[in-house]
């Protein structure tokens, strides 16, 4: 049986009068893998970060784990330890070393001791083969070296699902492999992920479910069989006959 | 005659000494004096000496005063008794009108003229040529007052902060007399080949010192023990006896002789002799403890002031303060750094006695703090956004996503702008001799006083200042290229 990570109720996010996000309800289950795709400007990236609150909603509601997070009263900051959020830009933080990005936020959010933190950190560099990176400084690495990075920085912090905002769109073509290796790896590791990607192959591939946007709205929703490969709406039909 | 003069003297000494120093238990009578009008007031071996002094010693001792001798600018010696600052102004002050509207005056103990120095070559003869010539004067002396009385309008007036100034001025041709009180005239014109001085007194005036309008028996005590002091000839012995002084000082130096000697001379007369260096050494550690101290308040002041208007930017919190933060940043960056450091002293503090150091560096610190803050603001906003976004979504805070993410790097990007404030904040002390404070400027002035000679002294003080900023510059090299290796 499973149980849902987010609850999304007619969100609304409007700038200045327009509505970047309309009017958008879904649900993302435990476990689950949910690519987001569709034309620039169709307001996926804005329906991502107003996940974990960078945006705030001008309507509508979020639950996260039974709380509604959109009420006053809870903890922005706690809700927030609990989803990951790897960046197109990736954001590491450039005046602290590999090992301080990934401990920085479980030490300082008391999450883990210093030791464990830092136990934590040497295992998931070794896993991703950066270990030797461990005290290089993020100008020193590649762009996918960064990205990886970023995404243990995440899970450092044990989320309940990790929030990616294009990814791969700022590497350079020869780091989008790595990059996405990775990512497939925490998929089939069980890790609920949203993911806004331009990576059609691989969300027809990694997908569980796929959300395609067009408009601030969810056009269609449904595996990526149904969405990617037989699509019934014509949009839809037209977007990936253009990408593919 | 002699032995009750010796006994007078040693007592006068050891007067003007305790007034340097220790604490005994009795009440403290402060004394404001402008040091540099010799006979009357100087520095000599680190302490302040001359016929003023000796007076008001003297008479302190016997009203049972500790005596404290505050050393600051002529123009504040006045301010300074009506402010409560100090109980009696003595620094050859003459009776004016105008001055008897803000101080009660003793009795005088001094008749002293005020004379007219000109350049050898001059054709001046007196009061009559005046008009169309520029007259150096003292600030705020009667000279000042005279001129400005009688010849507004007719010459130009520039007034010095020092006489030895205005005699440097005329010396080098910038203006074409001085008026300037009888006795350091001797003194100039001995010591300087190239000046004059006209042989009829331009005015007569009287010496006396000034005290506190609420202080009427002050005023009777003193002028009770001057009484004393007339009638037994104490007072005449003290005045010869620095006169004779200051006579002996005017036979120094010998012209005569070629560039090297006179220059080895004027650097034994200038730094070696008495020890004068110190006053260097010791305005050198008065400057860079303001320095030091005022660049750790400023930053304190400018992070606070940085953080709050980012906050108030991004986040829409803090509005009244930020509010609050804007009027201290137009207040502090519209007016100058020398009136900011006045009116705390003279207005803020007017009725508290504060140390003037620590006056300083409130001061500078504040004044600092302002130019910091807009340098470290700039260096927030130059931070990548992505930055916060990314401390935020793993759940840090604000504050915690600012201190260990957003500073460290803003910091190290402003580097460079922070370094040059500190270094025209070290410069910028140099105004502390307004309030009396012995800083590195100060002290190449007293030195000036003292030999009358301008250019050692001044070349002296650059060149410690610039030393000062070299050896900052070097160092914050250094730590800009080991900050740039951490990225």
């Amino acid at each position: 049986m499973s149980e849902a990570v987010f609850e999304v109720r007619n969100l609304v996010k409007q700038f200045d009068g327009h509505a970047a996000v309309n009017n958008v309800s879904t649900q993302i289950e435990r476990g689950e893998v949910v690519f987001v795709v569709g034309p620039s400007g169709s307001g996926k990236s804005t329906f991502l970060r107003c996940l974990n609150l960078l945006e705030t909603p001008t309507s509508g509601s979020i639950v996260f784990k039974h709380q509604n997070v959109t009420a006053h009263e809870i903890s922005l900051n706690k809700f927030r330890q609990q989803v990951g959020m790897v960046f197109q830009h990736f954001n590491l933080f450039n005046n602290l070393t590999v090992h301080d990005n990934i401990t920085l936020a479980p030490v300082i959010t008391r999450r883990m001791s210093k030791a464990e933190a830092s136990q934590k950190a040497d295992n998931l560099l070794m896993r991703i083969g950066l270990y030797d990176k461990r005290d290089a400084y993020p100008s020193q690495l590649s762009g996918g070296q960064k990205q990886r990075i970023a995404i243990i920085r995440a899970m450092a912090m044990n989320p309940d699902v990790i929030l990616f905002d294009e990814p791969t769109s700022a590497l350079d073509p020869e780091m989008v492999g790595e990059v996405l290796a990775l990512m497939k790896e925490l998929a089939e590791s069980g890790m609920t992920m949203v993911v806004v990607t331009h990576e059609i192959g691989f969300a027809s591939e990694v997908a569980d479910r796929v959300l395609f946007m067009d408009h601030g709205k969810i056009i269609m929703d449904g595996t990526p069989e149904e969405v990617i490969k037989n699509p019934a709406n014509v949009r839809v039909k037209e977007f990936f006959s253009k990408v593919l | 005659m002699i032995k009750r003069f010796i006994g007078l003297m040693l007592l006068a000494l050891t007067v003007v000494c305790g007034g340097c120093g220790k604490d005994s238990g009795a009440p403290k009578l402060v004394m404001a004096t402008n040091a540099a009008f010799p006979p009357y007031e100087y520095k000599e071996h680190g302490r302040i000496d001359g016929i003023d002094p000796a007076i008001v010693g003297l008479i302190a001792q016997r009203l049972g005063y500790e005596l404290e001798i505050r050393d600051m600018e002529f123009g504040a010696v006045i301010t300074a008794v009506q402010t409560g600052k100090a109980d009696i102004a003595a620094s050859g002050i003459t009776i004016t009108e105008e001055r008897k509207k803000q101080v009660l005056f003793t009795n005088s103990y001094v008749s002293a003229a005020q004379m007219i120095l000109v350049r050898k070559d001059s054709g001046i003869t007196g009061e009559a040529d005046f008009p169309g010539k520029s007259i150096g004067v003292q600030e705020g002396t009667t000279g000042d007052t005279y001129v400005n009385k009688h010849f507004k309008d007719k010459v130009r007036i520039n007034r010095y902060k020092d006489p030895s100034s205005a005699v440097q001025a005329l010396i080098t041709n910038k203006i074409d007399l001085v008026v300037i009180d009888a006795e350091p005239a001797q003194v100039f014109v001995s010591k300087n080949p190239e000046i004059r001085q006209l042989p009829k007194p331009l005015t007569h005036e009287e010496y006396a010192f000034a005290i506190n309008k609420n202080n009427p028996e002050l005023l009777g005590k003193f002028n009770a023990e001057l009484m004393k002091m007339k009638t037994s000839g104490e007072l005449d012995d003290i005045i010869e006896h620095y006169r004779k002084i200051n006579d002996e000082r005017a036979g120094e130096p010998d012209f005569a002789r070629g560039f090297w000697t006179r220059l080895e001379d004027s650097l034994y007369v200038n730094f070696v002799k008495d020890g004068r260096y110190k006053y260097l050494l010791n305005g050198f550690i008065v400057t860079l403890e303001i320095t030091v101290l005022a660049v750790l308040m400023g930053i304190v002041i400018g992070l606070a002031v940085a953080v709050v208007r980012c906050t108030a930017d991004q986040t829409g919190h803090l509005k009244w303060l930020d509010w609050l933060c804007r009027v201290y940043l137009t207040v502090i960056r519209g007016t100058p750094v020398v009136v900011q450091l006045l009116i705390i002293y003279f207005v803020i503090f007017s009725s508290i006695n504060i140390s003037q150091v620590l006056v300083a560096v409130i001061a500078f610190g504040i004044n600092s703090g302002a130019y910091v803050a807009e340098i470290i603001r700039g260096g927030i906003m130059s931070v990548d956004r992505g930055q916060m976004e990314a401390g935020q979504s793993l759940g840090l805070t604000y504050t915690q996503t600012m201190r260990f993410v957003v500073l460290p790097q803003a910091f190290k990007n402003v580097l460079p702008a922070l370094g040059n404030e500190f270094i025209v904040l070290l410069k910028e002390t140099s105004v502390a001799g307004y309030i009396a404070l012995q800083d590195l400027t100060k002290a190449g002035d007293i030195i000036r006083s003292q030999t009358y000679d301008a250019f050692l002294p001044l070349i002296a003080v650059a060149l410690i200042y610039l030393t000062v900023v070299m050896c900052l510059s070097w160092l914050l090299g250094r730590l800009e290229k080991r900050l740039k290796k951490n990225e």
